[in-house]
């Protein structure tokens, strides 16, 4: 089947796109944006735990607001479908018990804030979130969809690799010897890997669904387009924290941030992936939850969000100049001097290629010969290497025996009461 | 060498190895996408299936259908919500008033939530979302006998939402007795207006005025729609005769949902939860 203007057959395009969705989804990626995230990520849940403990009986049990059974029946179809939102604290009754939980929790999620065996920790704060969201369900907000949603995708990434006790812990132990394999899975390091890469995809993909739909359904509504939605929104008592109300005498104030809020957010989802836009959208980002953080009372959410927004950093900003300089050596390595056509690109790619011609696969697959070729003059070389570190782990072993033979030796000397060895000091 | 450098030096080669080790076979690439397709789907699916919603059909069929196989996914992950927030339009708050009867018979009324009493303001916010969730719950007494008679099936539903609605409210009713024992306690929805942005202008009254404040009744108002809206045109009337006027149901004081007490036999104006 030929294409259109472009010439290009209909199974060379699925082609590309097969290599496409190959790039997005499973190019290694340094986790250290995700790192940085757990960090901040696990300071909100904590926070929301530690504020749920200040009035814990008001909203877990059998006295709460919603008590035990009436939150079953939320969602075991006592009124009307059930569903799967299931938690085992509508049976928790007693408050030792619900308070012994809470501290399992709060303890849990601290852990996994400093990046204390974030392997365990982040699933598990994922799991007791959830078992709190389905208790919890007539209470909630905008927050506990942003840091659960985070949650989830940080917790089967390596995001414990960096900013974390267990980077510490892995530092400390590489300096005794070779670690064993649960060892490595539990104090994961901050290679480039596939899951740090589905997770920032997944969250980003995330974000722009949240945007997408947030935007489209301001579009339903009549007020975003006349510019009374932020007056509604900033004159609305509950939600106040700093009085705005002296915008009413600016109309056309109200009407710009109306509508730099719709189209934001129904436009996010495409200009978010583009280079030259990205940090445009992320400084709205910015402007817009920071507003919500400071005048709409939801500082928690409003920063909640500008977090969750930071997966579209690179992870390049984040790392030490001497990774940076290595990964940028590999990336040399790909790069064509020859015309100075950039490689792949994080997220301009798909732009790329969709303007890949036929002639210019021929020059993408000499490209990626001489690619593979550097590839494995890495790769030999790395052996070569390894096999030195080997050597030299065994002359060190052999010393190491060694020096133990001799310790002992004097040891025995010392019990005898012989004299010392001439050559030793006094 | 100091070990400092051997672990860098050491990192850099794992990263070298991992050239080799890092490409996933296409067995493992399939099985990965299918997932990664399978929870966007179920990340997608929730929000849209929320926008098709409409007040007759309540969701598109099918999309309805299409979301089927996300859907348990999807609520036990937290995934099905719609992500309308300040959408379509931002509406007034809706808040409740907490009557609590003294021992020495004075009444103590509080409006919740309380940015004084509820600290920090996540904690405020939970409290708000509580009094939200229980007007977005409100559903009417009700069902009316004319649709049981012809639709059975919507009459149950709006059995159970309604069911669920005193429920939720009888378990505040429940937790604020707990807070006063021995009290009387009793609740009312109120919803909090916000003035028009042309109306502050003229008129810049307080946020928090009583005035922006109205009580959300407890009450059937399709008996008040049932009843027939045209006014009746009374005949010229013959001199020397008095003029009679009939009741025009516009009127208030005359609509039977005012004059009988609800299903409940909660009194319009009588705070909810007083007849628990």
């Amino acid at each position: 089947m030929s294409g259109g203007a472009s010439g290009e057959t209909y199974s060379a395009a699925v082609a590309r796109a097969f290599r496409a969705w190959d790039w997005f989804w499973f190019t290694p990626t340094r986790p250290h944006t995700l790192c940085l995230l757990r960090v901040l990520t696990g300071a909100m849940l904590l926070y929301c735990h530690l504020v749920l403990a200040s009035d814990l009986e008001a909203f877990v049990g059998p006295d709460a607001w919603i008590n035990n059974d009436m939150a079953r029946q939320l969602h075991d179809g006592a009124f009307g479908d059930a569903d799967w939102a299931r938690s085992y604290l509508w049976h928790i009754e007693s408050p030792t018990l619900i308070w012994t939980h809470h501290l399992v929790t709060i303890t849990v999620t601290a852990m996994m804030m400093f990046g204390a065996a974030t392997r365990v920790t982040v699933p598990l704060s994922l799991f007791l979130q959830l078992m709190y969201l389905h208790r919890l369900t007539p209470a909630l907000f905008g927050l506990d969809q942003i840091v659960t949603y985070t949650t989830m995708y940080l917790a089967f990434t390596p995001c414990g690799a960096c900013f974390s006790v267990d980077a510490w812990l892995r530092n400390k132990g590489a300096a005794k010897g070779k670690a064993s394999s649960i060892r490595r899975w539990m104090f994961q390091d901050d290679r480039p890997s596939v899951a740090a890469n589905i997770g920032t995809r997944l969250l980003q993909l995330h974000l722009c669904v949240i945007y997408m739909f947030g935007g489209l359904s301001k579009a339903r509504g009549g007020s975003w387009w006349d510019g009374s939605a932020v007056w509604y929104a900033v004159a609305n008592y509950e939600y106040q924290s700093l009085d705005m109300t002296w915008l009413s005498g600016y109309p056309g104030l109200l009407l710009g941030l109306s509508l730099a809020t719709l189209f934001w957010e129904v436009f996010y989802c495409a200009l978010v992936w583009p280079r030259v836009s990205r940090p445009f959208v992320l400084a709205v980002a910015v402007g817009v939850h920071g507003g919500i953080a400071l005048f709409l009372g939801m500082s928690t959410f409003g920063l909640m969000m500008i977090i969750a927004n930071g997966i579209f950093v690179a992870p390049s900003l984040l790392q030490s100049k001497d990774q940076r300089e290595f990964d940028q050596m590999l990336a040399s390595i790909e790069q064509d001097d020859d015309d100075g056509d950039e490689p792949p690109d994080d997220y301009e790619d798909i732009d790329l290629l969709n303007e890949v011609q036929d002639d210019e696969r021929q020059r993408l697959n000499r490209k990626r010969e001489k690619v593979a070729n550097a590839a494995s003059r890495v790769k030999r070389r790395y052996r070569a290497l390894k096999k030195r570190e080997e050597k030299y782990e065994s002359r060190v072993k052999r010393l190491r025996e060694r020096e133990a033979k001799i310790k002992k030796f004097v040891e025995r000397r010392k019990q005898k009461g012989e004299p010392e060895l001439e050559g030793d000091d006094e | 060498m100091s070990q400092q450098e051997d672990r860098d030096e050491d990192a850099l080669l794992d990263d070298v190895s991992d050239i080799e080790t890092r490409s996933l076979s296409t067995r493992t690439k399939s099985i990965v996408s299918a997932v990664i397709v399978f929870h966007l789907l179920a990340v997608f699916m929730p929000p849209l299936l929320f926008q098709t919603r409409s007040m007759v059909l309540g969701g598109s069929p099918l999309i309805r259908s299409a979301s089927r196989p996300f859907l348990g996914y999807g609520q036990f992950l937290y995934l099905d919500r719609g992500y309308a927030f300040f959408a379509p339009d931002p509406g007034p708050s809706r808040v409740i008033q907490v009557a609590v009867v003294n021992e020495d018979g004075t009444i103590s009324e509080t409006i919740l939530p309380d940015r004084e009493r509820q600290w920090p303001r996540l904690l405020y916010h939970r409290h708000f979302m509580l009094t939200e969730y229980l007007s977005e719950s409100y559903v009417e007494p009700g069902p009316p006998e004319i649709l049981i008679e012809t639709a059975p099936e919507d009459a149950e539903w709006w059995r159970r939402g309604r069911a669920r609605y005193e429920d939720l409210r009888q378990s505040m009713v429940d937790h604020l007795r707990g807070l006063h024992p021995g009290k009387e306690v009793a609740l009312r929805r109120l919803v909090h207006y916000i003035p028009s942005r042309e109306d502050y202008e003229v008129e810049p009254i307080a946020l928090n005025d009583l005035r922006l404040y109205e009580v959300l009744l407890d009450q059937a108002t399709y008996e008040v729609i049932a009843e027939p809206s045209t006014e009746v045109i009374p005949p010229p009337s013959v001199e020397g005769e008095p003029q009679e006027l009939p009741p025009t149901t516009g009127d208030p004081e005359n609509t039977p949902a005012d004059s009988e007490p609800s299903e409940e036999g909660v009194q319009p104006g009588v705070p909810e939860g007083t007849q628990q």
